[in-house]
């Protein structure tokens, strides 16, 4: 009797493997890596409600190839040690396209990981020239550079002829990278960078740094870097009496920094990728986020949507789920995505991508500038 | 005149910081001096202070309440309330029960407790920062309108007669009164003061109920000032202030005050006539310096190894 019962036991749990196994065969994991958690999960919720969106769109028109998406989402809190070990859990659950990292210096990291293992990754947010600079086959993203950010604000700030800028950092990957193009781009243009500094990402007390930027008397502050810093710097900057504008990239451009900085943030200018959620052609598109209650509107909703489109896509005009053979198909074919027509270069850069200029209002709103 | 303005202007910069620092450090110091130990859960003691103090604001706002100082009394005293009982425990959960033993063991529990006091603050508030609302806005202005203007904010005033009360009423306290004395007593010897009748335990808990309820002061005082908090920012604060009462003499309070002066005045100067990325290398570099020629701190007494 205690036997049949063990054999009863075995057979229903292999069936049940066999099930679990058969199930799992019919669906192909999208890993999502971002940050739920840390300074900057206001982007990662951005991040998330876009492949969400995307991958139940994609499944309600009949999946890929015959086969169901299934999201497996990740927090790294946007820390370089926790993408990496984000990256081998990853590589662990089988997962073979990744959705992901946001900041570029976990980004840069786990694409390591990635191309090693065999996993193709496209990063919706990253902007740092160096994630597809290494002649790596399976890293690709769909947002521009800094290379093409910086100089934008650079042009934007020139164009306003300055007599003195000053530019500020937070010392780290993106926001070092970012300020360093914006510097160049402003030398080229004869305009005097009176000051290049970094700060330290964390600290809360800029007084020194306002009242230097006060006494070289500049009339444009430029700040490569992300809200928490430049939020502080705002209100800070406004209760000294400094009188500059204040220009920053898209990691500044959400609505964590009315929330720091309250009315300083009116009349600051970001550069962010244009507002594909205004597009005629997403209409039908930012309906259905209406109606999830989720808001398309963010820099990084709709190409956290496309990446996912993208490897569908690419699946499908490969024929083939190898990640080397979509990675083939993404930089052969010419694809059409809530953010525009998508061609990839060798590097895994899109061909063109456009940045503009945005006026940030204190009720979080924005309108564009040129 | 311009050159000076600008010297006054960093001067007040880093006296304001510096001042909140002390506070902060005035913690370290005085559970040093008295068990010997370094409490690294005192900078979270601090950040829940300004959460407490924000909810308290957030609350009040909410409830129709207009009138400012009230608000900011309430929020204080809600702060000084959580932060103390805060200190309180932690010292009755992680400390006490490994007092006496091997000095890493506590060391180590206050990290533990350090990391605890941090995640649960992130689990309960959230990790994104938090907006403090401007309560007291404009200042002082010096200096012709077309060239460099000093300014000083009144919520800088604010931050400095605050520090001057605190400061002032903790050396009353420790002179004057009778627990003082005790403390004072405890610090010398602890095993001695407990023969003569000090009931030492009651002293030790008192001694951290104080530290926390300035670092609660720190905290309202230092939230309004940077105007966001986030779960975090207890860290970064708790070394520099750990940095400054070490620098002053770790385990004497007037050498608290005084390393936090310095601390502040120092980054200030070096990010206004250097560069802000040297801002720690010079004030660290400092520290290294005077522990180099003066190991026991600026004011430190020479003092024989406590076991």
């Amino acid at each position: 009797m205690t036997i049949s019962v063990k054999k009863l036991v075995t057979a229903v749990s292999a069936s049940v493997a066999l099930m679990a196994a058969g199930h799992a065969a019919a669906e192909i994991k999208i890993g999502v890596a971002g940050p739920i958690t840390g300074p900057v999960a206001q982007y990662g919720d951005m991040q998330f409600s876009g492949t969400r969106m995307a991958i139940k769109r994609i499944n309600e028109a009949g999946g890929v190839m015959g086969e169901k998406l299934v999201a497996v989402e990740y927090d790294d809190v946007c820390d370089p040690k926790q993408a990496v070990t984000v990256a081998n859990r990853l590589v662990n659950d089988g997962v073979r396209y990744v959705v992901g990292h946001l900041c570029s210096s976990s980004t840069q990291p786990a694409s390591d990981i990635y191309e090693d293992e065999g996993i193709l990754m496209i990063t919706p947010a990253s902007t740092s020239p160096e994630v597809t600079s290494r002649g790596y086959e399976l890293i690709f993203r769909t947002i521009g550079l800094d290379s093409m950010q910086g100089p934008v604000a650079g042009d934007y700030i020139a164009s306003q002829n300055p007599e003195k800028v000053a530019v500020i950092h937070d010392k780290q990957q993106y926001g070092e990278g970012i300020a360093t193009a914006v510097r160049d781009t402003l030398k080229d243009k004869g305009i005097e960078v009176a000051m290049f500094e970094g700060v330290t990402a964390g600290n809360k007390d800029f007084s020194s740094l306002i009242t230097k930027l006060k006494q070289a008397d500049v009339d444009y502050v430029y700040f490569g870097g992300y809200h928490p810093e430049l939020g502080l710097i705002l209100r800070q900057a406004e209760q000294a009496n400094l009188d500059a504008v204040f220009m920053g990239p898209e990691g500044v451009g959400n609505n964590d920094i009315n929330t720091i900085a309250g009315e300083a943030a009116e009349g600051l200018l970001v550069t962010l990728p244009p507002s594909f959620d205004e597009k005629e052609e997403n209409q039908e598109l930012v309906k259905d986020f209406e109606a999830a209650n989720e808001d398309p509107s963010g820099p990084f909703v709709l190409t956290s949507y496309s990446a996912v489109k993208l490897i569908a896509d690419g699946i499908e005009a490969a024929d083939s789920k190898d990640p080397f053979d979509v990675a083939a198909a993404l930089r052969s074919g010419t694809f059409e995505t809530p953010i525009g027509t998508v061609e990839y270069d060798e590097a895994g850069d899109m061909k063109s991508f456009e940045f503009v200029v945005f006026e940030w209002h204190s009720d979080g709103s924005k309108t564009p500038v040129n | 005149m311009q050159d000076l303005l600008y010297f006054s202007q960093q001067l007040i910069n880093g006296l304001t910081i510096g001042s909140a620092y002390a506070l902060i450090a005035i913690g370290y110091t005085m559970v040093y001096g008295i068990i010997g130990m370094i409490n690294f859960a005192h900078g979270e003691i601090y950040m829940i202070g300004a959460y407490t103090a924000l909810i308290a604001i957030t609350g009040l706002t909410a409830l129709g309440a207009a009138w400012l100082p009230l608000i900011l009394i309430v929020a204080l005293v809600c702060a000084m309330i959580v932060s103390s009982s805060m200190g309180w425990a932690v010292e009755r959960v992680a400390y006490r029960p490994v007092r006496g033993r091997h000095r890493l063991i506590p060391l180590i529990s206050a990290i533990g407790m350090s990391i605890f006091l941090q995640n649960y603050v992130h689990l309960a508030q959230g990790s994104r920062n938090i907006g403090f609302p401007d309560l007291i806005e404009g200042g002082f202005q010096f200096g012709s309108d077309d060239a460099f203007q000093m300014s000083l904010s009144y919520m800088q005033i604010t931050i400095f007669i605050t520090t001057l009360i605190c400061m002032t009423a903790l050396s009353l306290f420790i002179s004057r009164s009778r627990t003082g004395r005790a403390c004072r007593a405890v610090s010398q010897d602890l095993g001695m003061a407990s023969l003569l009748g000090i009931d030492t335990n009651r002293i030790i808990s008192a001694t951290f109920i104080i530290g926390a309820a300035l670092a609660a002061v720190a905290g309202l005082l230092l939230g309004m000032y940077y105007g966001s908090i986030d779960p975090l920012f207890g860290f970064i604060a708790g070394l520099k202030a750990f940095t400054a009462a070490v620098l002053g003499g770790i385990g004497s309070i007037p050498g608290a005050m005084l390393g936090g002066l310095i601390l502040g005045v120092s980054e200030s100067m070096t990010s206004g006539y250097l560069s802000g990325e040297y801002k720690d290398v010079v004030s660290f570099g400092l520290l290294i310096l005077i522990l180099l020629f003066k190991p026991t701190g600026l004011l430190g007494k020479p003092e024989v190894e406590k076991i």
